[in-house]
């Protein structure tokens, strides 16, 4: 008998304290829960937009825990940490508890509490008042996620055609315009890419592994473990970087002049898809001829790249072609040129023969959906205010520009903007130069918020309108066409709304109940919605309901497309655009040219930005959980660089920018992970909410260090890493 | 009888931290805590030339286990199936097996006065379930079995798969949790994260964790307080990996 055993017994026969907590604590230990739960919801994540399927458990009426729901055909049980953590979320008792309207001065943070009733019929006198006053195109909405289509509705049918999302202008926009103009369609959300079955995978601006998409990372894992070849391009050297074959550790703004030096290397040595090319390719003498004279050479001087490696690299893609994911990116506004370097990786992703691919990009696959016939939605004399489709030729109207609503409040041009309405985003820490943001909401007659926590820009808010968590409310569910298997999935409510909070569909309904918009909701309760939705794809609501996502055969490769499918290139020719006439056409490069950027002057760094894998945008940094395992950003900084400034690791410091805006104090991390022309920061952090009591004033933000940006003159993107930090000198009094 | 391991493939693990974020749920563990953590090496070697990866650190389940011998109260045990368990009713928070583990497994739970650590989730396993780190690690890097099942993916990783244990030239006592890598990623965190020298309580410890409140709370106990703790002990009986 072991000799801890018989201590056991000892303590056990002699001591009166041992017995009694023993009793005490003799009730349900946590992990013993999880594995019997008495009710088991199916649902979808929402921390962040991969929406990974969910089991959310309840006991006692509580959500005790969340775990992946292995009948989710894409992300198959997985959750990451964010997704672990959601009930933490739920259960934040910094929660907006209760509609509240402003009482003090915009930013004094003083409010009053209201009911729904006064909340909604105030709400909706103010937006009568303000379509009578000056149009109903003077409101604007601002929405992100999944429920934003209730509310798009909504203002669609009041009349307004004003909606930008920052996911367009501060996020993809770039790539998804950029790939339609190449192949007729964007890469879409999420990205069907066929990592498990790449021979080489491309990362370029890509920090996969710290931005975490649950299933992205397992079918990259896939590819790492059946040998694929990882490039990886990036100033730092990123958990990717780690993992890779060959790691690039580029001069910061110059990834065109290394696509285009790859495209010189595959076609110069003959290494290209050719009868890919010959099959379904648009302009390829032209492309060979613009880029004859970037050679490896010319690439290595402007990205301080050994020109042997631009080579080598280009020679690796190519022997795995057609199996190569050049993987599009996704947060890719950085220096306003960002379409036409989504250009560049979409024409050698063409070159490698990748798109419509096994182990390349995948197509998607059309879902029948059913819908309500609605009447059709009030036509704007006045047109948009953001530049979509006129300044900003090809940006979406359907997410349209947020800076270019931020544009036209502050200068009433092409016509006055006075009123916001945001929804389910911190347009302080989503749209860069916050100081602009500020200004414009300080002009606005209403200012409304529809959120779950009091972030920054409630204490600017007239109305804050408390949101049910996802974990409390349907939604409209996630209809992925893009993926090797399409396929829904749902989100339904494991609990009731807590507090006086509502979903989204309820406000938007109730609002429309009140302007007289019925006829744009037709459908009485979410299970209506959802009945409509799903008719013509041949699943049950019931059975939906009880396995949370249902997948439906997909043709994501080229031989696999039958006439349904339309269209293979669905482009003005019919083919892949290696030229493309509709730039030529609107006075752009038909090929993307490289324009070198600015450098950093010497003591000043160029501001990088990123994810952490448990952190989504400045959205769960209060969520206790997750708050645990990272409370705080730091500044990475190359070592000696740090050394040179007499930095020790851990000191604080304030970075300074080049207007003299400044960060909150931040911890310093000096490693050689990252070059010395720039500094790297996790964004999210350094939030100014008083009312988030764990997240409030830990770390830096990197949006007021975002001062200035160059838009993209083709989709109204903001390139946000164009500006220059330096650490503030101390100053001796 | 089975004999349990982990053996987690660096090559795939991301450092996402869903696998401590998955513990910490399952088993309410206080913030900054953990029962499971990932620590990175950080970038060890001359720029451009740089290696990195994560150590998913845990307890180890060790074969010669050093946190057994210090437990005053007989606390900390191992099941027949080689797990290494805390018997939280017996635990009395002295701390001592968290000074002596060489992985700095165990934490003392602020809350519960208890020392906790990794206990391969059993109460899942017992329902048949994978531990929890395991079924959601995105990377798909965790994998858990029985070393005696030569089907199992544990058995295969170990035995023919590279998986190695994290030991120093001191420290070799029989962890049964591996690693594997196809970049050298185990040898890179054996040498950033070597298991340290277990340390056992001095006698001035013991004089202040053990002898002292025992002494007290003997003294204090009156004997209706030894009646009940006897008849609640007889009502709930033994517990289930008792003796």
């Amino acid at each position: 008998m072991p000799q801890g055993i018989s201590r056991r017994n000892w303590f056990r026969a002699t001591s009166a304290a041992a017995a009694t907590t023993a009793a005490a604590t003799a009730t349900t230990t946590p992990g013993q829960r999880a594995g019997q739960p008495a009710l088991q919801v199916a649902t979808n994540c929402e921390m962040c937009f991969w929406r990974c399927g969910a089991l959310a458990q309840i006991q006692n009426g509580r959500v005790a825990r969340i775990e992946g729901n292995p009948q989710h055909p894409l992300t198959q049980g997985r959750l990451c940490a964010r997704g672990n953590a959601g009930h933490q979320t739920l259960y934040d008792p910094d929660r907006l508890k209760r509609p509240q309207l402003r009482t003090g001065a915009r930013g004094e943070g003083r409010f009053q509490e209201i009911s729904w009733e006064q909340a909604l019929d105030w709400f909706a006198a103010r937006l009568s008042d303000l379509k009578s006053k000056y149009g109903p195109e003077s409101v604007a909405i601002l929405p992100h996620g999944v429920s934003s289509g209730f509310f798009s509705t909504l203002m669609k049918a009041y009349g307004t055609p004003n909606s930008a999302e920052p996911a367009f202008a501060q996020c993809r926009g770039p790539r998804e315009v950029g790939y339609a103009l190449t192949f007729g369609r964007g890469v879409g959300s999420p990205e069907p890419l066929d990592l498990a079955n790449a021979k080489a995978v491309v990362l370029i601006g890509s920090h996969l592994g710290e931005n975490v998409f649950t299933s992205q990372i397992t079918q990259f894992a896939d590819g790492l473990s059946k040998g694929a070849q990882l490039i990886v391009v990036d100033p730092r050297f990123s958990t990717a970087a780690s993992k890779a074959t060959q790691w690039l550790p580029i001069r910061p703004g110059t990834d065109i002049a290394l696509l285009l030096a790859w495209m010189n290397v595959i076609l110069a040595e003959g290494l290209e898809d050719k009868d890919y090319l010959a099959k379904h390719a648009h302009g390829l003498d032209e492309l060979r001829a613009h880029v004859k004279p970037f050679t490896p050479e010319w690439a290595s001087a402007e990205t301080e790249l050994p020109a042997a490696q631009i080579r080598d690299t280009a020679r690796m893609m190519a022997a795995a072609k057609p199996a190569v994911v050049l993987h599009p990116g996704r947060h890719v506004t950085w220096y306003g040129d960002d379409t036409q370097r989504a250009r560049a990786m979409a024409i050698l992703t063409a070159l490698l023969g990748a798109w419509g691919r096994s182990g390349g990009v995948l197509l998607p696959t059309a879902l029948k959906r059913g819908s309500f016939k609605l009447p059709p939605f009030p036509e704007s004399k006045r047109g948009r205010a953001d530049g979509a489709g006129t300044t900003y030729p090809l940006a979406s109207e359907e997410q349209g520009v947020t800076n270019g609503i931020v544009e036209a409040t502050l200068t009433a041009q092409p016509y006055p903007i006075k009123s916001w309405i945001v929804y389910g985003q911190n347009v302080l820490e989503s749209i860069p130069q916050r100081e602009r943001t500020l200004a414009a909401i300080k002009l606005l007659d209403l200012f409304v918020v529809v959120d779950i926590l009091p972030v920054e820009q409630t204490l600017y808010a007239d109305l804050i309108l408390p949101e049910a968590t996802y974990l409390e409310r349907y939604d409209a569910p996630h209809i992925v066409e893009s993926a090797a298997r399409p396929f829904i999935s749902l989100r339904q409510p494991a609990v009731a709304p807590l507090h006086d909070s509502r979903p989204g569909w309820w406000i938007a309904k109730q609002m429309a109940a009140r302007l007289g918009l019925d006829a744009w909701f037709p459908w009485k309760n979410p299970d209506e919605h959802l009945s409509k939705l799903i008719e013509p794809m041949g699943i049950s609501l019931s059975e939906l309901k009880a396995r949370g996502a249902m997948a439906f055969e997909g043709r994501p490769t080229i031989e696999q497309r039958t006439e349904a499918d339309g269209p293979l290139f669905p482009t003005e020719s019919g083919k892949i655009e290696l030229s493309s006439k509709t730039l030529k056409e609107l006075g752009h490069d038909p090929i993307p040219i490289y324009h070198p950027p600015a450098d950093p002057p010497p003591g000043w760094f160029r501001l990088l930005y990123g994810r952490a894998p448990v952190h989504s945008f400045a959205r769960t940094e209060n969520n206790a959980l997750l708050n645990g395992l990272m409370s705080e950003n730091t500044v990475w900084m190359n070592d000696h660089a740090a050394r040179d400034l007499g930095l020790a690791p851990g000191a604080r410091i304030v970075l300074q920018n080049s207007d003299g805006s400044e960060s909150l104090p931040v911890a310093v991390q000096p490693t050689a992970a990252i070059r010395k022309d720039c500094v790297y920061m996790a964004h999210g952090f350094g939030q100014q909410a008083p009312g988030l009591h764990k997240a409030n004033a830990r770390g830096a933000s990197d949006t007021p260090l975002i001062s200035r940006v160059k838009i993209d003159p083709l989709m109204g993107g903001t390139g946000m890493r164009v500006n220059f930090v330096r650490v503030k000198p101390e100053v001796h009094t | 009888m089975a004999r349990y391991a982990m053996v987690t493939d660096l090559t795939r693990c991301v450092g996402c931290q869903a696998c401590t974020a998955a513990c910490n749920a399952e088993w309410d563990v206080p913030p900054g805590q953990a029962r499971t953590r990932v620590l990175p090496t950080g970038a060890v070697g001359k720029f451009p030339h740089l290696r990195s990866a994560f150590y998913v650190a845990q307890c180890n389940h060790c074969d010669d286990a050093p946190c057994l011998s210090p437990c005053p109260s007989g606390a900390t045990f191992r099941a027949e199936n080689g797990i290494v368990k805390i018997d939280r009713n017996l635990c009395i928070g002295c701390g001592f097996c968290v000074q002596a583990c060489p992985y700095e497994a165990r934490y003392l739970n602020p809350a519960t006065k208890k020392v906790d650590k990794c206990d391969f989730c059993s109460a899942r396993l017992e329902r048949g379930r994978q531990p929890a780190c395991v079924t959601t690690c995105t990377g798909h890097a965790k994998y858990f079995g029985d070393l005696e099942d030569p089907g199992s993916d544990v058995y295969r990783l170990v035995y023919s798969g590279g998986a190695q244990r994290i030991e120093s030239d001191d420290v070799k006592v029989g962890p049964n949790v591996y690693y594997a890598g196809r970049r050298g990623e185990p040898e890179l965190v054996a040498q950033m994260f070597p298991p340290r020298q277990p340390q056992l309580p001095s006698s001035g410890q013991w004089w202040s964790k053990v002898v002292k409140p025992l002494a007290l709370a003997m003294v204090g106990a009156t004997f209706a307080g030894q009646a009940i703790a006897f008849f609640t002990q007889l009502r709930k009986g033994e517990g289930q990996f008792d003796e």
